[in-house]
């Protein structure tokens, strides 16, 4: 299986970590600038590409991890040139864009994976397995946080500009909109508020966004681009009839670093919230779309299940707008 | 100064025997209660004379009373305080209904005597602690809280608490109010906008009041705010529960967990394991002190009955959300 990756920021960097890790070929990296894909592909001693034809001829996977706004057009690209597409989330910015997305990939018999990789964290995994046991028994109340700092890269980052990424309830705040999904099952109805739903100028955001699922469970979710650089904080919990569980990123380092200070925060562009974990869980997922695509099994995530994440981001968004609680079939 | 309590109906009149013993100047007479049997329970539990009912208790010519009886009928215990002059702290939330509220403001202003609403989180040290930072600017513009005052259901220690006719509600009913106030405190802003979905998903065969909600507050000031007053802990937690809020300014983030301060003990004759033994201080002490400072000094109180009169809307309003499905809004004129 050869994989050509497109995007060189931070998520082409640990997809390219993750497909060396399985027994894929990584053929290449392509990138605008042309600069960062050839230090990437120089890091893992493989081929830079400086166009996506290019690539997509020589390659039969392409692993998108191009601002969002990218995803539809040259996954459809991908499609037609007959390469399984891996995308990062969000799968797109609007519901049609995620349809003609999968329809297209239907249509060549090649596959799609989104990139909902908190699916693949293990706490979220153990987590969704315990709910699944029945331990928690019947859901009630959810409660889900992810807090960072605004994604930064000297200029003016893509991540926060609404129209290629979404913002942030498209960016951030689906991972938890889907993992809630994926526990709780379908929701009914989203209200939102958020920093940047007052001022659509404000230099961070922060969103509180409440779920209401058909089965009678409610979630909270916490969102933000808000804290200062390189504060990360995320967390959930879940509390159902029969049972509860809590995790928090603050209360589960395994390390804790009281270190004199080097001068400068060391913040990464966009902050993950990684921890010390057997394995990375970017790795984990790649893992898991190269083992379905070698061997036809089901990807854990569907881009149906990405969709209808975006659903909910975007329900959200209409919240904000409208000031009133939105029903996600609402949601063209 | 004379002091009483009335009924032992609500959980926090067993704590404020000992604040009022502790407390500079009080002679604590005794407790009315009509329930008999609870009367004598408690009587004999904390040493205190049951005085019998509420007349028997106000015939002892009183000069404050810590109101502690069921939600519903604090207004009917207001009124007959301040027919006998004596001055009111009041259990949260002060009644069910905004008109019995109202009735117990027109009632103690008639009379000239003191009311105030019992909110001790304010008097407690890390939330002063984090309005002191507010205040001094540490955290630049407020934007937003996360507040959490999530607990088991209150029905182990009180029955009623889960009796629509006698708390007016549920989860929403008991625990919107303590952080309402702390965010009309912190912020000195208004409530104008309430959401909240609400439900009963924890005990939907025991009881037949909400046991979860999800709460989002729109302020004057245009900070929102989310409240979790859900009964989401199981009995078999450590503790009732928590109050926490992270609070999100320009400057970057505030995280409130107020009760933190505990010890983790383990041992077969504890009733949870492990069980958190709290060692912070105790913010009903200092809240209590304050009214009878206030009663001493003809001061007005430092928590009011506005206070307790914004809170009680606010989860009024939780419910007229959850029946339309939408916001509800008012504006302060």
């Amino acid at each position: 299986m050869r994989v050509g990756i497109v995007g060189a920021g931070s998520m082409g960097r640990v997809h390219a970590v993750g497909w060396r890790a399985t027994g894929a070929e990584l053929v290449g990296v392509m990138s605008d600038p042309f600069s960062s894909a050839e230090a990437l592909a120089a890091a893992h001693g493989v081929r830079a590409f400086d166009d996506l034809d290019a690539l997509i001829a020589e390659v039969d996977v392409v692993d998108l991890c191009v601002p969002t706004d990218l995803h539809h057009p040259m996954t459809l690209r991908a499609a037609a040139a007959g390469r399984h597409v891996v995308c990062e989330k969000p799968i797109a910015l609007r519901l049609d864009h995620a349809r003609e997305m999968i329809d297209a990939c239907e249509r060549v018999g090649v596959r799609l994976f989104v990139a909902q990789v908190l699916r693949f964290f293990p706490q979220y995994r153990a987590a969704a397995e315990a709910v699944r046991a029945g331990h928690l028994g019947e859901l009630g109340v959810l409660r889900f946080r992810r807090v960072a700092y605004p994604p930064h890269q000297g200029q003016a980052s893509w991540f926060l500009d609404e129209s290629r990424s979404g913002g942030m309830l498209c960016d951030l705040m689906v991972h938890d909109f889907d993992y809630a999904r994926s526990i709780a099952g379908e929701v009914t109805r989203v209200y939102a508020r958020s920093l940047r739903g007052n001022d659509p100028d404000a230099a961070r955001d922060y969103a509180l966004v409440t779920l209401r699922f058909a089965s009678g469970a409610m979630a909270l979710v916490e969102g933000g681009w808000a804290y200062p650089p390189g504060v990360f904080r995320t967390g959930f919990d879940l509390a159902g009839r029969d049972g509860l569980i809590e995790w928090d990123s603050d209360g589960s380092e395994t390390i804790r670093r009281y270190l004199l200070p080097t001068g400068s925060s060391g913040a990464a562009a966009v902050g993950l919230p990684l921890t010390v974990f057997a394995e990375d869980p970017y790795t984990t997922e790649i893992k898991h779309v190269h083992a379905a695509l070698r061997d036809g099994t089901p990807f854990d995530v569907t881009p149906q299940d990405a969709t209808e994440a975006l659903r909910i981001a975007l329900a959200a968004r209409a919240s904000l707008r409208e000031g009133r609680a939105v029903d996600p079939a609402e949601v063209a | 100064m004379r002091v009483g309590i009335l009924s032992f109906a609500h959980v926090h009149a067993e704590g404020y025997v000992g604040n009022l013993r502790a407390a500079r100047g009080v002679e604590l007479v005794g407790f009315g209660d009509d329930d008999a049997a609870r009367g004598a329970r408690f009587a004999e539990a904390y040493g205190l004379r049951h005085l019998g009912d509420r007349d028997a208790l106000l015939a002892e010519g009183l000069d404050a009373v810590l109101v502690c009886s069921e939600n519903a009928r604090h207004r009917e215990d207001v009124e007959a305080c301040a027919q006998m002059g004596v001055h009111v702290l009041c259990e949260k939330p002060i009644a069910t209904s905004l008109a019995d509220a109202e009735a117990m403001r027109s009632a103690c202003e008639a009379a000239g005597v003191t009311f105030m609403t019992a909110f001790p989180m304010r008097f407690d040290a890390s939330v002063r602690a984090i309005k002191d930072a507010l205040d001094a600017g540490e955290l630049g513009a407020l934007y937003a809280v996360n507040g959490v005052n999530h607990s088991e259901i209150p029905k182990g220690h009180r029955a009623w608490f889960a009796d629509r006719s006698l708390a007016g509600g549920g989860a929403v009913m008991d625990h919107t109010v303590h952080l309402t106030d702390l965010l009309r405190w912190m912020t000195g802003a208004e409530v104008e906008e309430v959401y909240a979905e609400v439900g009963n998903p924890f005990y939907p065969d025991d009881v037949d009041v909400d046991t979860a909600g999800l709460v989002t507050v729109g302020l004057s000031n245009g900070v929102f705010a989310a409240i979790d007053c859900s009964w989401s802990r199981p009995t078999t937690y450590p503790r009732w529960g928590h109050l926490k809020m992270d609070l999100v300014g320009e400057r970057g983030a505030l995280a409130l967990d107020a009760f933190a301060q505990v010890l983790t003990a383990r041992s077969p004759r504890l009733p949870r394991t492990p069980t958190w033994i709290g060692w912070g201080a105790d913010p009903n002490q200092a809240m209590v002190e304050a009214f009878l400072d206030a009663v001493r000094d003809g001061r007005s109180p430092p928590v009011s009955w506005r206070d307790g009169y914004e809170a009680l809307r606010v989860a009024l309003a939780c419910y007229a959300s959850a029946d339309s499905g939408q916001p509800v809004r008012w504006t302060h004129g």
